[in-house]
């Protein structure tokens, strides 16, 4: 076992001198160097103008603040006034023609009415899931089952929070 | 073979002190010093000069560029082992791909060479090794490459790879075992 670990060792320190020999310190050096140099040359340049630096890295955050923000605003679920005076928010995940309701405190049944101008010929079914506001996921009873939303475009088609408007019943 | 002036520890703290201020001269006095080092590592993982000669230059790139970051002065030379073999690792996969595109033309070897039939045999060798080294971890790599170093202690080794000794112990181990089976025709 032990001839066996150092016949590998060999093996490996034998390649490795051949390799070795065979390098040309100087040139190898020399393209050490080189490369330092550019480095060099990029490193002073950073350094040389930070605050240009700073600034487009502060134009970048800020446009990417201002990116986060108007993604949240688009995705932002429109309050709805309950019949029993509470409020519900109502997410409309596009893909699925699903939605999630969040309310403050889950009634055994309620309506949601929402303003969808003066056509209305389409009726949809989706699931929906409430979200307590006050947190309390525990009880699976809060879970829906389904909505309707009545609206005047394809049910699947573009029902985007920001720009349609639709009534629903929700049943709980 | 190169440079081998070793720094003592005065030297090597001054001259990384003197990087660290900016002071290029003194990096490339660093670079001189341990570039064989540097290249003893890269030869080991890589097992061939000049994909080594490659992660060595970028590994004293990467050591000059974050070199401010270095806390203690007199742990260089264990700071730019970990980073050459880190970028040797790295090459590692690189180095095949390009191995079978083209036959990389023998830039940084010199003019002396062997008889064609000791030549045939240690290239043989080489690729018999670059290949094996492929089939191991990256820990198992730099483990048998760092320990196969002279004057390197198991510990000095634990600290370039930022693992215990006895994890060191493990991976050579396991490195050798692997490479019992890859290099078995080589072995006498």
């Amino acid at each position: 076992m032990k001839e066996e670990r150092e016949n590998i060792d060999l093996l490996l320190e034998r390649n490795a001198d051949e390799q070795l020999s065979k390098v040309d310190w100087q040139r190898l050096n020399a393209a050490i160097s080189s490369r330092l140099d550019k480095a060099s040359r990029s490193k002073t340049v950073a350094t040389k103008f930070p605050t240009v630096f700073k600034i487009a890295a502060g134009v970048a955050a800020a446009a990417a603040v201002i990116l986060i923000v108007m993604i949240i605003r688009t995705d932002r679920a429109p309050d709805f006034q309950l019949e029993n005076g509470r409020r519900a928010v109502v997410k409309f995940i596009e893909a699925k023609g699903s939605a999630s309701v969040e309310i403050g405190h889950a009634p055994a049944k309620s309506q949601v009415m929402v303003d969808v101008g003066p056509s209305q010929s389409k009726l949809a079914r989706c699931d929906i899931e409430i979200i307590d506001a006050n947190g309390d996921l525990k009880q699976k009873a809060n879970r829906a089952t389904w909505i309707i939303i009545s609206r005047p475009e394809p049910v699947y088609a573009d029902n985007g929070v920001s720009r349609d408007s639709m009534d629903m019943i929700c049943l709980f | 073979m190169g440079d081998s002036r070793k720094a003592n520890s005065g030297d090597m703290e001054r001259l990384v002190k003197a990087s660290q201020a900016g002071h290029r001269e003194a990096f490339d006095e660093l670079v001189r010093l341990y570039q064989q080092r540097a290249m003893q590592v890269a030869v080991r993982i890589l097992g061939e000069a000049n994909e080594a000669a490659e992660a060595v230059q970028t590994g004293f790139v990467r050591a000059y560029l974050s070199i401010g970051k270095l806390k203690e002065p007199k742990r260089f030379e264990f700071w730019l082992l970990r980073i050459v073999a880190n970028a040797a690792i790295s090459q590692v996969r690189a180095a095949k791909r390009r191995a079978e595109k083209v036959r990389i033309a023998d830039h940084y070897k010199d003019k002396k060479t062997p008889s064609p039939v000791e030549r045939q045999r240690a290239e043989e060798l080489k690729e018999a090794i670059t290949r094996a080294m492929l089939k191991l971890s990256k820990r198992e790599a730099k483990a048998i490459s760092l320990s196969g170093l002279e004057d390197l202690s198991q510990g000095e080794v634990a600290e370039i790879m930022g693992c215990s000794v006895g994890a060191v112990k493990w991976h050579v181990f396991n490195a050798r075992k692997k490479l019992k089976v890859l290099l078995k025709e080589y072995l006498e």
